[in-house]
């Protein structure tokens, strides 16, 4: 589940003291020491999942979920103007850490927080192929992985044995009155 | 949402007809005039990618990379503390299995996901999106996220806040805790009630003094009004037997009051 040498999870298990701001039994949101912007949160999962294609689906969801109560919190709470959801995954993408977290942004006016790009341009030929390639491994999407229940209900055949008339004690135990 | 080529005096028109709009008609102002919901309607061509009932995904015309998806909601919605829980939850879903498709079918070796909310965060659009952006070494992109010390006593102050407004978002424990301590309390509150002994008379002076406050013609009921109030009060305290004789004094006082209500009720007929 955890890793060692992982320092999100070393966080997680409470080796390395963080400032949480929310915690169950899937996740936990803390700020960051060192975040963009005053109130610059993670949301990071409480199993070790180096990147989001390895979080079960519905663990994405309950983490986007989270963000999402973070991220009205920070509105709420703090005076900014806005917020980034933001998730690295995978080194190219900017990811330093291999524990998959998605960071909650406060954004002000003018901040140095740079999520802008310079659109590039394709021809229409380059977007079509990009189209069709993408439709056709996207075919596949609409399962989702579903939380298994912790407890599996165990199946235990019970076999019961009737027994008729005065013997049975559970019809003798209906005609027990007081005096009998 | 003001177009190009439109002069100073339409977008003031137009300001002032938004001002005026309920929330429903807001809305669907909003609606007709969102790009995406035309996309998601099919009245504006896109490069859809994948769709459900719920979302659909198409490549940005501006994209970052090739390949640079948003995902949307059919429905309209501005901003993400405004989507339904389910909706939410089904949407980053789509977005992890979009963000496997695009790791596979373009061969990136990473992605970002980027939401933003307001415009200080970068939103453009007024319809709720994630982008979805393919990544390979060496793009020439990058997301600056820069970073600031920031000192522990502000740390905490902000922990503090955020962490107590997260848990007033989550009512499932307190929707348990609080209704019994209420529900005490109310019966704490009747039981004092039932002490004062005036069954019969005690539903309607309530009401009918506070149509005595009303009528200022009537000065002697109200006089007599707040001496009927005060009273009950001090036999709740002590219950001894010398108190319930002052009790037993005060009801034909409301009785008089009673009547004296009544005329009132047939004055206030009359009228």
């Amino acid at each position: 589940m955890s890793q060692e040498s992982c320092i999100i999870c070393q966080i997680v298990g409470g080796k390395i003291p963080s400032k949480k701001i929310y915690e169950d039994e899937d996740c936990v949101a803390i700020l960051d020491v060192n975040g963009a912007n005053p109130g610059h949160s993670f949301v990071i999962p409480k199993e070790h999942h180096p990147i989001m294609e390895r979080v079960p689906d519905f663990l994405v969801g309950k983490l986007f979920s989270v963000a999402n109560k973070v991220s009205s919190a920070i509105f709420e709470s703090l005076a900014i103007h806005g917020t980034n959801i933001f998730v690295a995954n995978g080194i190219s993408a900017g990811q330093k850490v291999a524990h998959f977290m998605i960071h909650v942004i406060p954004r002000i006016e003018k901040d140095r927080v740079n999520l802008q790009w310079t659109p590039k341009q394709l021809s229409e030929e380059e977007m079509s192929t990009v189209e069709l390639k993408l439709k056709d491994s996207s075919k596949d999407i609409g399962y989702f992985e579903k939380k298994e229940p912790k407890k599996a209900p165990q199946k235990t055949v019970q076999t019961e044995e009737v027994v008729e008339g005065e013997e049975n004690y559970l019809l003798k135990q209906l005609h027990r009155r007081p005096g009998y | 949402m003001p177009e190009e080529g439109m002069d100073q005096e339409d977008v003031a028109a137009l300001q002032e007809k938004i001002k005026n709009m309920s929330p429903e008609e807001l809305k669907e102002f909003q609606k007709k005039q969102c790009i995406f919901c035309h996309i998601v309607s099919g009245r504006v061509q896109a490069k859809k990618v994948f769709e459900d009932d719920k979302v659909m995904a198409i490549l940005d015309i501006n994209p970052a990379n090739p390949g640079h998806i948003l995902l949307l909601p059919k429905e309209h919605y501005s901003i993400m503390p405004q989507l339904p829980e389910d909706v939410l939850t089904h949407i980053f879903m789509v977005a992890k299995s979009l963000s496997n498709t695009a790791l596979r079918a373009l061969e990136a070796t990473g992605t970002n996901i980027i939401v933003a909310n307001g415009a200080a965060a970068g939103q453009k659009a007024q319809h709720f999106m994630v982008h979805i952006i393919p990544r390979k070494e060496n793009d020439n992109l990058s997301f600056d996220i820069p970073q600031q010390k920031i000192s522990d006593k502000e740390l905490d102050i902000i922990r503090e806040k955020l962490s107590k407004n997260i848990e007033a978002k989550a009512p499932e424990k307190k929707r348990e805790e609080i209704p019994p301590v209420l529900k005490r309390l109310h019966e704490e509150h009747e039981k004092k009630i039932v002490d004062g002994e005036f069954k019969e008379i005690q539903p309607a002076p309530a009401m009918k003094h506070i149509q005595l406050g009303h009528d200022n013609a009537q000065k002697p009921l109200t006089g007599k009004a707040p001496e009927a109030f005060k009273k009950p009060l001090p036999p709740k305290k002590v219950s001894s037997d010398n108190k319930k004789k002052p009790k037993n004094k005060e009801l034909p006082k409301k009785q008089s009051d009673s009547a004296n209500l009544d005329d009132i009720a047939r004055i206030l007929g009359a009228k």
